[in-house]
């Protein structure tokens, strides 16, 4: 249980970014280097090495050097149930908010 | 561990290793947010990002039930909690659980504050009471449930992102 609990709270910052939760969903469909995920979400190395790093410390992500690329995988970790669920709560939560914020703009005016 | 990431008018942290807390700032004054939060027939509008929305119950006072079910296209889930607190205009505190997740309760605390000027501040910190959860699951064998479970949570993660 408390081995549990210390992974899970390594976990929780790195899921607090919704950034680094697209990138983990991303490695889980397939491996990719740096350059691959700086281009897909739009971002510089420097940014997107920080990223990786973070959840290279919570163990979720594994980087190899093969010749001059870095490449990026699921850690020895991965996700389990609880850590997806958290990543996902966050998700729908700020999903929700946006969805509040767009309807008290619709229905300004109202009482 | 406390870290931010600031969005216009909305901050998201990890004020402890358990909580989540999320701040917005609405253009509407509290009473009309208080509103969109607590009637049903306007709640029904928002709180299903957009997907068809069914409010089952909703006690809206101390100990009374909530359970909203979303349908979308992709599924069906559900949401269900209890109130602990309903303090108007002012305070909502209630559990939250996602049917996909049984047992993983959220104790959700939601703060308006009247900024003035028509605007206003809403802060909703999310606690995880995973570890107790998780201990009185393994205790009645549960595990099993658990990765049944695990299928439909990928469902929902992949409709989120």
């Amino acid at each position: 249980m408390v081995q549990h609990q210390s992974v899970l709270d390594r976990s929780f910052a790195a899921l607090a970014d919704p950034t680094r939760r697209a990138i983990l969903l991303r490695l889980g469909r397939s491996d990719a280097s740096i350059t691959e995920l700086a281009d897909r979400f739009e971002m510089t190395l420097t940014g997107l090495k920080k990223h990786v790093h973070v959840l290279e410390n919570a163990g979720l992500v594994t980087t190899a050097k093969l010749g001059r690329v870095r490449h990026c995988s699921l850690g020895p970790r991965r996700l389990d149930e609880v850590t997806k669920w958290i990543a996902s709560y966050q998700t729908l939560l700020e999903q929700r908010l946006d969805h509040l914020e767009a309807f008290l703009e619709r229905t300004k005016g109202t009482p | 561990m406390t870290r931010a990431t600031r969005l216009p008018n909305a901050t998201l942290s990890t004020p402890s290793d358990r909580e989540i807390r999320v701040e917005r700032i609405f253009n509407a004054p509290r009473q009309r947010v208080w509103k969109a939060l607590t009637d049903p027939a306007l709640v029904a509008q928002w709180w299903g990002r957009g997907n068809e929305l069914v409010i089952e119950r909703m006690e809206l006072e101390r100990g009374g039930h909530w359970r909203f079910v979303e349908h979308s296209p992709q599924g069906t889930h559900g949401f269900e909690g209890r109130y602990r607190e309903v303090t108007p205009p002012e305070r909502v505190v209630q559990t939250f659980e996602w049917d996909g997740m049984p047992g993983h309760v959220i104790l959700e605390t939601m703060t308006l504050e009247d900024l003035g000027g028509e605007r206003t501040r809403l802060v909703t910190v999310s606690l995880f009471l995973t570890t107790e959860d998780r201990d009185g699951m393994l205790q009645s064998g549960m595990e099993q449930g658990m990765n049944q479970s695990y299928a439909a949570l990928d469902e929902l993660l992949a409709r989120l992102v």
